[in-house]
Parts: C-alpha cells; structure tokens; sequence
C-alpha cells in the first residue's frame, strides 16, 4: 500500500528511536560475505554491523576506522571512532594498514558515508558550504571519503534529513557517488560500484538505475512522503508505491539496545 | 645518553619559532600531545604549516585559537560527535587561515613518502574524482604512470620538521610503547626529522626491552622525551585515562566566538604552567577515577 495514498501511517511502535531504526535499516543492507569499513563518529554503523553478524550475516567482518579494531564487540558501541574500547575486538590492525588496504579495492565491500551535504546523485560532502575558498560553513575535511570512488557499495546515513544537508549538487566533492548521473558516471570508469542506500530519520532512499538519481524506497512509520518531498532539497524519484519501512522485530530491538546499552542512539 | 627533558626544555631546544612543518599526533579526542601543545602556545611559537594526522581536533584548534598557524595540511580538524572545530572554522571563513585540503590516503601515503625517501606517493585510481586534489594542486598532481601510460595521482612527500608525538610509555633513550591504537603517530615519527616525545611515564629499558615487537618506536628515531602523567588531558590517552568531555564541551562553548577562545587560551594555557592546569583541570584522582571505570 503506498503511505502516500493513506497519509501519516501508522504511529510509531514501542517508543523505537530513529536512530535504532536505522541501525536496524543499515543491518539489512549487509550482507554475510560484506567487509565493511567505517570512519568517524560511526556509532550507528557499528551498531548495525554487530546487529548483522548476530542475525544474518554472522561471517561479516568490519573495521572500526581510526582504532581499526576487527569486529569489534562493543555493548556499549561508542561515539567516537578512536575510542580505546573499539579495540576490544577480534584484533586490531594500524590505519596504515586500513589505508593501504583501501587502496587495494577488492577487500572492502562496503563504506559507510555521510556528509553536511548529500546530493541527488549521492556525491557527499564534508569540507564546505559555500565557496571551497571562501566558505559560509567550513566542515571538517574529507577523510577517507575520496576512497568512495573505489568501494564496492557505498551506504549513506546521516540524522539530518532537511534541504539544507539533501542539495541538487554537492559544493565540493570529497566523497564521491553517481557524479552528474549516468553519462560522467560512465566516463570516470571508477572502479566501485557507487553509492547503494541511502538511511535517514524519515526513511530510506536507493537510486534510480536509469538516472542514477536517489529514488524514495520506503518512508518509516508515521512519515509522509509528502513529508520526506518536503525535507529534501532536491527532486527526488518517487515511485507509486512506497511502502513503510519495516517495523524491527522484537529480538532486532532487543540486541540493538543490548549492542548499544550506553543509549547513544536513544537520543535521536 | 638520557633524552628526557623538561616541557620547558623540549619545546624551547626542538620546536623553532617559525618551525616550517609541524606534525600533531594522536585522533579525534584520542591520544593529542596536548602538554607539548600547550607548551608550544606559552612559547609562543609560529607554526608556518601544521600538518594533522587524518583527523586533527583541540591538538590543532588551540594553536589555531592561539593565533599561531598560518597553514595547514589537513584531511578533518574537528570534535568528531562534539561538533565542528570552532577556531578552524572561523579562521578558515574568515580568510586567515590557508587550508591545504588532504585525504586520509594523501596524508597517509604522503608520510610513507617521507619516511622512506620517495620522490612522490602514487595514490589509488579514483581519488582524482574528488575536489580535493583540485582544491590543493600544491599537494597533488596528475601523473603519467610510466608502466601503463595513464594519468594517476600523485601526492608530494610529507617530511615534518617536527613531530609531537604521545606515547604510553617509552625509556631514556626514546624506545617507546604506543598504548593502544597506532593512528598514523608511528608513520609521523617515521617521516619526521625530529620527533618530540610525550610520555604518561619513562621506564626503565629492561621494561622496555621485554617486548621488542611491541616497542613500536625505536629511540633512534626520537630527540626528546618528556613525561608528563595525564598530559593529553582533555583528550584520552590510550591505556590511562579517557576523553574529558565536559572539559571539551567548555572549551567549545567558550571557543564558539573569537573573544572566548581567547580567554580559553590565557586561562587554561598561557596563563598557568602545566603543572598548575594539570592540577587544577586532570588531578591525579580524577585520572584514576577514569581509570577504574575501565
């Protein structure tokens, strides 16, 4: 049923915080045989990666960029991602390390991204608003996020979903997704296989194959896609049908908040 | 011969005024060599170009705050989930801070270059997309490569003048024991041509020597130890205590206009010696506090 021909659907179950929903969210993109990589202030993909090697994918492996711990085993996951109990872990390798094995392409299958601005094409970006020499905002910098280019799938979340962060064309690409669409993107010839999801508090996006253009998949309970049409800054591709995003099961919610038993993602 | 010095002594005798690059240690909240941060601020010393690890926070906004930076090379200074960096941010939209915009694998593999003599770093195909190397042609170049004719990215050799540098423990003579995670302090102390060390506490080389493999910077390397128990205060330091952040979060309130961060810097830093703020902001009972928290 779409949510758009019924309005707000249903209210939302059991006090379930955005930020658990999307832990959950981003756990069902990974996948059993997925290596996955994740940089700064990630608490929720950590949480998502443990969540998804406890249920469905238990041969997953992922590295806490920064400490690069290896799987590590959190409860409580952390905020920042250098945080000495990321190396209570299977083992810890050093991010010259990571670095070098980024660069190498076919050992990690999945990066996480995120970015102040996000765009149609799922080009992120964390280094300016505004003018590269004269910013109205400057952000921090790029980090790993050039390596986008050469990652099998890249998966997006940020807390922000407004007009503001969801922009037509990135000020500056630091992280790099479809680029201007299907014609540059064709032309780059990168070797990864560009962004894949897109998880946000309102819901979550995929991208249109033959525009490359981030394209709605399901709204979360209790949001309109006129709501989400509305938060995002760009024409967004939405289908006829729009389904809401599934509700986390009990046993789901039950270990998100037993992986993340510090509540950090209670409070979003 | 011993190389442990006072504070004083390190900064004055190995950081020149006007040090062309100058390298900051530690991640995010983790590991910043804040004592030797501090002491460089009391003495006032002009920093040409700062150089981050990836990802630089107070370690390279207090010298900002400090008015003492005029460039840096840097892939993210910032509070990671704290916030943005406020005296970078306001220098950078104010014009008074020139940025040279890095990426992790530059500053990374442009480290290597510099500790192993290599004429350049040749960076994984795909990073040419990016704006960064666009935004910071002084840094990065396209290349042909001479083994299959196509254009690459190539990154210019980082080689610091100086280094600051945390480490848990190390002896005498600079053999020194990262506590935890490596970030990239053990490639900058390889890349460096002088390498100051900060040190939660010297052992005697006995200790040191039991774990050669795990001594992961040897003393050859290094000019200068100084110890200073809780000196990465308010930052963690791996293996002894954590983030203090509702010390950080104070220095962000104060920090978010230019006369706060002023009052932040004769405060905390020009106005005190490090004993007294270490006292004051990280007594020993707090450190162990944290400790057993663990």
């Amino acid at each position: 049923m779409s949510a758009a021909g019924r309005g707000a659907s249903d209210a939302p179950g059991a006090g379930v915080t955005s930020g658990e929903l999307m832990a959950v969210e981003l756990a069902r993109q990974l996948r059993d045989d997925d290596v996955a990589v994740m940089g700064t202030a990630s608490a929720l993909p950590q949480v998502a990666c443990r969540l998804a090697k406890e249920t469905h994918a238990p041969d997953l492996w992922f590295v806490a960029g920064g400490t690069c711990g290896v799987n590590p085993h959190l409860a409580p996951a952390v905020a920042s991602c250098c945080d000495e109990d990321l190396l209570r872990a299977d083992t810890a390798v050093p991010l010259s390390d990571v670095v070098l094995l980024e660069g190498r392409g076919d050992v990690f299958t999945v990066f996480f991204s995120g970015g102040l601005q996000i765009d149609a094409h799922g080009n992120c970006n964390l280094v300016c608003v505004g003018d590269w020499g004269r910013p109205s905002l400057r952000g921090p910098g790029t980090v790993g996020l050039p390596f986008l280019a050469r990652v099998g799938r890249v998966l997006i979340y940020t807390m922000s979903h407004n007009p503001r962060t969801f922009v037509e064309r990135v000020d500056f690409l630091g992280g790099p997704g479809f680029l201007d669409g299907p014609a540059s993107w064709e032309a780059a010839g990168l070797p990864g296989g560009g962004p894949a999801a897109v998880v946000t508090p309102l819901c979550t996006m995929g991208f249109d194959p033959q525009t490359l253009r981030m394209r709605l998949e399901t709204v979360h309970r209790g949001v309109t896609v006129e709501q989400v049409v509305d938060a995002t800054g760009f024409e967004l591709v939405v289908p006829a049908a729009v389904p809401v995003t599934p509700d986390p099961t009990e046993e789901e919610l039950t270990m998100v908040r037993r992986i993340d038993s510090g509540g950090l993602l209670k409070g979003h | 011969m011993s190389k442990v010095l006072s504070l004083h002594d390190a900064v004055e005798r190995h950081v020149p005024d006007g040090v062309g690059l100058l390298a900051v240690g530690g991640m995010h909240l983790q590991n910043n060599p804040m004592a030797l941060v501090r002491e460089a601020v009391r003495q006032q010393r002009r920093i040409r170009r700062l150089l981050t690890s990836p990802c630089g926070a107070l370690n390279a906004d207090l010298l900002i705050a400090a008015g003492l930076v005029d460039e840096i090379a840097t892939s993210y200074v910032g509070f990671e989930h704290l916030g943005l960096a406020p005296a970078f941010r306001r220098a950078v939209e104010s014009g008074s801070l020139r940025v040279l915009e890095c990426d992790e694998a530059y500053i990374t593999h442009g480290l290597g270059a510099g500790a192993g003599g290599l004429p350049f770093a040749a960076l994984p195909v795909g990073l040419e997309v990016s704006d960064v190397c666009r935004a910071n042609p002084e840094s990065y170049r396209l290349v042909e490569d001479p083994f299959t004719g196509t254009q690459v990215l190539a990154g210019a050799p980082l080689r610091p003048d100086v280094a600051l540098v945390h480490a848990s423990e190390a002896d005498v003579a600079g053999n020194a024991v990262l506590g935890g995670a490596h970030f990239l302090d053990r490639v900058m102390a390889l890349a460096a041509r002088t390498v100051v060390l900060q040190v939660e506490r010297v052992v005697p080389t006995e200790q040191i020597s039991r774990h050669p493999v795990g001594t992961t910077i040897p003393g050859f390397l290094v000019h200068a130890v100084v110890e200073i128990p809780g000196g990465c205060h308010p930052t963690a330091s791996h293996g002894h205590y954590r983030t203090d952040e509702e010390h950080l979060r104070r220095y962000l309130s104060l920090a978010a206009s230019a006369d706060g961060a002023q009052a932040y810097v004769d405060d905390y830093v020009r106005g005190t010696t490090e004993a007294e703020y270490l006292r004051a902001q990280h007594p020993a009972e707090a450190r162990h506090a944290r400790e057993e928290l663990r």
